[in-house]
């Protein structure tokens, strides 16, 4: 190549009229001439058409004849053209980067065309901005980088296959990457295929196999693509392989696991018309041809059971009516399935995500029934442990703490010896519930379950102290001692006779002992001791008032408990406190109360109460029952550990640890009062500690951790029609008074079931564990975590393909509402032999064989509504071809179809619009207006004008299929932003030119195939798919691929080492090396961020340099002669 | 002057989104004010704050700095940048004895025509009732 003279700038300029593109607007001459007036510029032509070979051999003529050294095109725009330009140029010898471009076409000519003159006018300043320019270009060398001969296609249905397979074939190897557990895409789904009808399985499911069976190509399923580094020729690509659970080398795909899964979820591979299990195989030619797992994080309920109880399992186990799996389960985390069946607060249910939809699900009362249906059956035989460990473990307290801390001790095999003072077992739950909320006997026997498996309990025996265990040999110590102190009212008159205290009360009561109340009783306070001292004291005869500081929506008790006590005739004063307690000759007679309001949310979140000023009223009362909390007794075991200032014993908060070593303690001791189920929670914690504690292993490594919610919109809430919470059958309000018999009567199987049902399964596997049973290859581990796989990559085939639109937030048509209104991904599965109904076609609410069907087309598509205005390209085909089955399996169907117009635009799809006029399949030309269910039948009556007749049509359909629109994947703008790839203004990827370049992206090395780029049929996305192919195969093929000079070059002498260049770069090009900044050309990508933000403008970018671009800025700014209008 | 006031705009754009997105007004042909002198970069966050203050100094009625949607970057976070020195920009307008609105940056997609011809026809509107650029004045119609 010989360089032209660069010292004078010998400019040459060429106007391109386009035919009439630019010259209908622009005065082509007078630009040309204007261009000849201006300094440097030795040459100036029009060309008719420049880019064609006689405009490029005029400029390639001119060069040499006129000792051009830089090049100037005034035409269109140069993201398709200047390539072009610039190859001709560097034909003479000129380098490619001595040329500029002018748009005088898509910035002038045809955004301007009422304004001629003007238009004229601009075109002469873009160029002169150009000449300006040009005199300051600089020739430059392109960079080579080394390809690396290996691609990365991504998306797994028929474009992605197609490329990936003639990509093998040449001998590049492959990695073909899809998010779904197997590949086959869209296609897959469908039961035939137009114009010819074809099964589409039958033909797509060899080539499916035969991609797995390549030995150039690599299928990562169940994959995605997460992180994209590097460029052109060496990308280096992230893909998360997700666990799936099971191992692919060891599953065969036998299918053992699915039967005995009891999760059912709706399944998307049939678009909402049937269930799959939560272990599954998409279909049953499915590649690779193992099961997966489908897990989506862990249930808000699991979450929210402070004594990690898997709610999902059971209540899934219990809809699949295996209610001893469901117990064993429910056991797996406590002993108490029964009993805090009915007194857990149950924070599992304030989180249930079917609140969402109507009601939580009843989860407390669904483990209440499985403990009485196990004892209704006969006692449950427990076998004793016999432990495996020789180091002792001493609780003290017999409480849910306690109890809940030695049932998990003793199952991991350790000697446990439970202290109790009192002379029965139970702490709070015998001594604090009343026995119509829980029945002694319930107690006791769950109780004696624990002691069966080898638990000794030491009943009346009170702990003095920690060093007299530790003297006994006890090797770790729990102190669950709870909180037994009530705490005080602090007003006047508190010493009165006839005050109680609720806990006193509750345990006087609950003991046996003699308590004598009045005729009017006040109850103080609003947590669950409050309720069941009311309710004791309703039972024993007193009238009953409840006084409350706050309003009923912070009550802490148990809500059904506080309706029951209403219900028994127990009046509640919300925003009410007491100020005085009235005496009289020493006894109390009255108690004096201040009206309250709600102020600002306190550290509790709830709302404040504050006193109204001048609200004081009297009540006269026979006895006030104070229940407004407990603390904890100072004496005993506690003495000599650090309290905290509440005056509970300190603890770690992840390892329940106590200042001293080897002693641990929870439930109320550490929290003050608090529910059974914290109580449980931190027994079972300690348990972990003191396992860890007496294996001399780190007590907190790995704790803590908390679990991840499923992600919300990966909760199906489709389906699951409102169904209210199953209600609990109750005493009659009669026949409580003066007893003490269960209120709450308990689920029978029937209602159980029912209640279990309305689960919804949101994180979809329960981890139940049945399958690890079932699998005889030992396959599934639910600690299988997800791999990321590195791949180094030449080039990468994007081909993620779009979604079939579902109108469930539009309600299109009554789409979701009305039972026998489906979309054609929907239709496509009833014909399907594989389908939910084996290929029968039933409507959906009667499962009977439709005697007449229309189809609606463009269902949000044309519709610029949805601002999806553009056409869905095979709606018309899919429905014909869905018309001619229908008329092949039942001639008799009457089917109808009504379009705007019907367009068949590809080899055979006219004559499948023949076929289908010719088996009597009626075209309607208008759009529904409206449908409207017959209440009865629930047929479906489509209102319509035919545009032909100008006739308004109501005609009566048994089913109305919607052929809906193609919507692109929704997470195309993330895999864009990876990619460095552009979307359209739909959310679809965009190709570099749409006539052009339909399968490369603005991205060099990225191409791009399918549906990803807008709706089209299966022939267009596999030429689509095998053309990206050719396309990559083209570029890896000479092992070298040139890329633009375009880097930051720093001028080292001027650098003041500020830095700020490596703050503001996005790669990491700058950095100090030696103490000198140095900008690695590698890692630049050339945008001149750093170019501009260099204070002393050291940094300067090639081919965008501060001089290149200056100029331009002035000539843009001022150009006086054509603002004078000269 | 012979005719009326023609406001002249400096548009600074990147090549990967705004330059496309004015590609495109032009193919869907897209009409609006001739206003606009575009200076094509490789991304917006290129535009030196000298390069704005040495439009306005040569007599530019407005500057136009023009990339892809925040998030959207082509250099993933280049854009970030500009919108930093857009707001010191801003600041610095008044010292230079300008109106603010002679100043605007306008955030268009590849695929956003219509939104980059009506960011121009806003800013002629604008710009048009600021009247021409004191600057210009003081360069006394300005000498090529």
């Amino acid at each position: 190549m010989t360089e032209k003279n660069m010292d004078d700038a010998r400019i040459g300029v060429w106007v391109c009229h386009c035919g009439l593109n630019i010259a209908g607007t622009v005065d082509v001459v007078a630009v040309r001439e204007h261009a000849s007036t201006l300094k440097d510029v030795v040459y100036t032509g029009d060309l008719m058409f420049t880019c064609s070979s006689d405009g490029l051999k005029a400029i390639r003529d001119t060069i040499d004849e006129h000792g051009i050294n830089r090049v100037i095109v005034a035409s269109c725009t140069p993201r398709t053209h200047e390539p072009v330009f610039r190859r001709t140029i560097e034909e003479v010898g000129l380098n490619r980067f001595l040329f500029e471009m002018v748009n005088i076409r898509e910035h002038v000519s045809w955004c301007h065309m009422d304004q001629k003159d003007r238009a004229t006018d601009k075109a002469k300043w873009l160029v002169e901005m150009a000449v300006a320019r040009a005199r300051e270009l600089e020739p430059l060398d392109m960079e080579t980088v080394t390809v690396v001969p290996r691609v990365a296609v991504v998306g797994g249905g028929v474009a992605g296959i197609s490329a990936a397979l003639d990509l093998g074939n040449a001998g590049y190897p492959a990695s073909l990457i899809e998010r779904r557990p197997t590949i086959g895409g869209q296609m897959a789904l469908l039961d035939k295929v137009f114009p010819q009808n074809d099964c589409a399985i039958c033909i797509l499911g060899p080539i499916m196999a035969s991609v797995e069976q390549h030995s150039q190509i690599d299928l990562l399923t169940y994959s995605e693509l997460e992180e994209v580094e590097g460029h052109v020729g060496d990308f280096q690509l992230k893909v998360r392989k997700k666990s799936g659970y099971i191992s692919p080398d060891k599953c065969n795909g036998c299918g053992e696991c699915a039967p005995v899964c009891p999760t059912r979820i709706v399944d998307e591979y049939e678009y909402g018309m049937g269930e799959r299990k939560a272990v599954y195989r998409p279909f049953p030619q499915a590649v690779p041809n193992v099961f997966t797992i489908d897990k989506r994080g862990t249930s808000a309920c699991r979450i929210a059971c402070p004594a990690s109880v898997n709610g999902q399992a059971f209540v899934t186990l219990i809809q699949d009516e295996n209610f001893e799996k469901a117990l064993e389960i429910f056991r797996e985390s406590n002993p108490f399935p029964g009993t805090l069946g009915r007194v857990c607060t149950s924070p599992c249910e304030e989180k249930c995500e079917r609140a969402t939809v109507d009601d939580p699900v009843s989860i407390r009362n669904l483990h209440r029934f499985l403990a009485d249906r196990e004892r209704e059956s006969g006692a449950p035989t427990v076998s004793k442990i016999s432990p495996s460990k020789k180091k002792e473990v001493a609780i003290v307290g017999a409480g849910p703490a306690g109890i809940a801390c030695a049932y998990d001790l003793v199952k991991l095999g350790y000697p446990v010896t439970v202290f109790e003072a009192r002379k029965e077992n139970g702490g709070l739950l015998r001594y604090g519930i009343p026995e119509y909320r829980l029945p002694r006997d319930i107690l006791r026997g769950e109780i004696g379950q624990v002691e069966a498996l080898g638990v000794e309990f030491r009943t009346g025996t009170p702990v003095e102290s920690v060093s007299d265990l530790k003297k006994e040999g006890f090797k770790a110590i729990f102190l669950a001692t709870g909180a037994s102190n009530s705490s005080k009212l602090r007003v006047e008159g508190e010493n009165a006779k006839g005050v109680l205290h609720a806990l006193g009360f509750l345990d006087r009561f609950n003991s046996g002992k003699k308590v004598e109340l009045g005729q009017k009783v006040v109850v103080i306070g609003g947590g669950n001791a409050a309720i069941d001292s009311a309710r004791v004291a309703r039972r024993m005869g007193a009238k009953v008032t409840i006084v409350y500081r706050r309003s009923r929506e912070e009550m802490p008790a148990i809500r059904s408990e506080v309706e029951e006590a209403e219900h028994e005739g127990i009046k509640i004063e919300f925003l009410s406190n007491p100020v005085e307690i009235l005496k009289s000759e020493g006894r109390v007679s009255g108690i004096k109360c201040i009206k309250m309001r709600l102020g600002a949310p306190d550290a509790s979140g709830r709302r404040r109460p504050i006193p109204i000023p001048d609200s004081e009223y009297t009540t006269k009362v026979d006895n006030v029952i104070v229940a407004i909390g407990q603390t904890v007794d100072p004496k005993g075991v506690v003495a000599g550990l650090e309290l905290t200032q509440w005056g509970t014993i300190a603890v770690d908060p992840i390892t329940f640890q106590t200042s001293k070593k080897g002693v641990f303690a929870g439930g109320d001791v550490t929290t003050g009062p608090s529910t059974v189920v914290e109580a449980i929670g931190a027994g079972k914690e300690a348990a972990v500690s003191i396992d860890r504690f007496l294996a001399e292993e780190d007590l907190s490594l790995g704790r803590g951790v908390a679990p991840t919610p499923v992600p919300d919109d990966e909760i199906y809430r489709q389906g699951h029609d409102p169904a209210p919470r199953t209600a609990m059958p109750v005493l009659t309000v009669a026949r409580r008074k003066g007893s003490f018999e269960e209120v709450e009567l308990g689920f029978d199987e029937t209602r159980a079931i029912a209640e279990a049902t309305r689960c919804m399964s949101c994180a979809a596997c329960c981890e139940c564990g049945l399958c690890v049973d079932a699998c005889k290859l030992d396959a599934i581990d639910h600690e299988r975590t997800d791999e990321i796989v590195d791949l180094n990559v030449g080039t990468v085939i994007v081909a993620t393909g779009s979604e079939s639109y579902e109108p469930v937030d539009t309600r299109e048509y009554g789409y979701g509402i009305l039972p026998n209104v489906i979309t054609n991904a929907q239709f496509e599965r009833l014909t399907n032999a594989a389908g939910p109904t084996a290929g029968k076609i039933k409507r959906p609410s009667d499962g009977e064989n439709p005697s007449s069907i229309a189809f609606l087309q463009c269902v949000g598509s044309r519709d610029a509504r949805f601002d999806r205005d553009y056409c869905c390209y095979f709606g018309c085909e899919n429905s014909l071809k869905q018309a001619t089955q229908i008329k092949e399996k039942y001639p008799h169907t009457e089917v109808a179809i009504y379009a705007m117009d019907v367009r068949t635009h590809g080899l055979g799809y006219e004559e499948l619009y023949g076929r289908a006029r010719e088996m009597g399949v009626v075209i309607i030309k208008g759009r529904a207006s409206e449908l409207e269910q017959d209440a009865q039948t629930r047929d479906i009556k489509v209102y319509a004008e035919d545009l032909y007749t100008g006739e308004n049509l109501a005609l009566t359909y048994d089913m109305v299929v919607l052929a809906t629109a193609l919507h692109p994947q929704p997470d195309n703008p993330e895999m864009a932003r990876k990619l460095k790839m552009t979307t359209d203004q739909y959310g679809y990827f965009l190709c570099a030119h749409p006539k052009l370049r339909p399968v490369e992206s603005f991205q060099d090395g990225v191409f791009v195939a399918g549906a990803c780029l807008g709706p089209m049929d299966i022939a267009k996305a596999v030429a689509m798919g095998e053309a990206a192919a050719a396309k990559a195969q083209a570029l890896m093929a000479p092992g070298k691929f040139s890329i633009e000079p375009i880097y930051a070059e720093i001028d080292t002498d001027n650098c003041i080492k500020c830095e700020l260049c490596a703050d503001v770069c996005p790669y990491g090009a700058p950095r100090l090396e030696d103490g000198t900044m140095v900008i690695s050309k590698e890692q630049c990508q050339g945008c001149g961020t750093c170019a501009a933000a260099c204070p002393q403008s050291a940094i300067d970018m090639k081919h965008f340099r501060t001089r290149q671009i200056m100029p331009m800025v002035e000539a843009a700014s001022r150009n006086s002669a054509l603002k004078l209008g000269t | 002057m012979s005719r009326k006031f023609d406001p002249n705009i400096v548009a600074f754009t990147c090549n990967w989104c705004s330059y496309g997105g004015a590609d495109l007004a032009g193919i869907s042909r897209i009409q609006y004010p001739t206003s606009a002198k575009v200076i094509r970069l490789m991304c917006s966050g290129r535009v030196d704050p000298l390069m704005v203050i040495e439009a306005f100094k040569n007599g530019a009625d407005g500057v136009m700095i023009s990339g892809c949607h925040i998030g959207d970057c082509h250099y993933s976070t280049g854009n970030y940048r500009t919108l930093v020195r857009y707001e010191a920009l801003e600041s610095a307008m008044e010292v230079m004895g300008l109106h603010p609105d002679r100043l605007k940056l306008l955030w268009a997609s590849a695929s956003e025509g219509q939104r980059w011809a009506d960011g121009i026809t806003e800013m002629t509107e604008t710009v048009k009732k600021l009247g021409p650029s004191p600057l210009a004045k003081e360069l006394g119609g300005g000498k090529k």
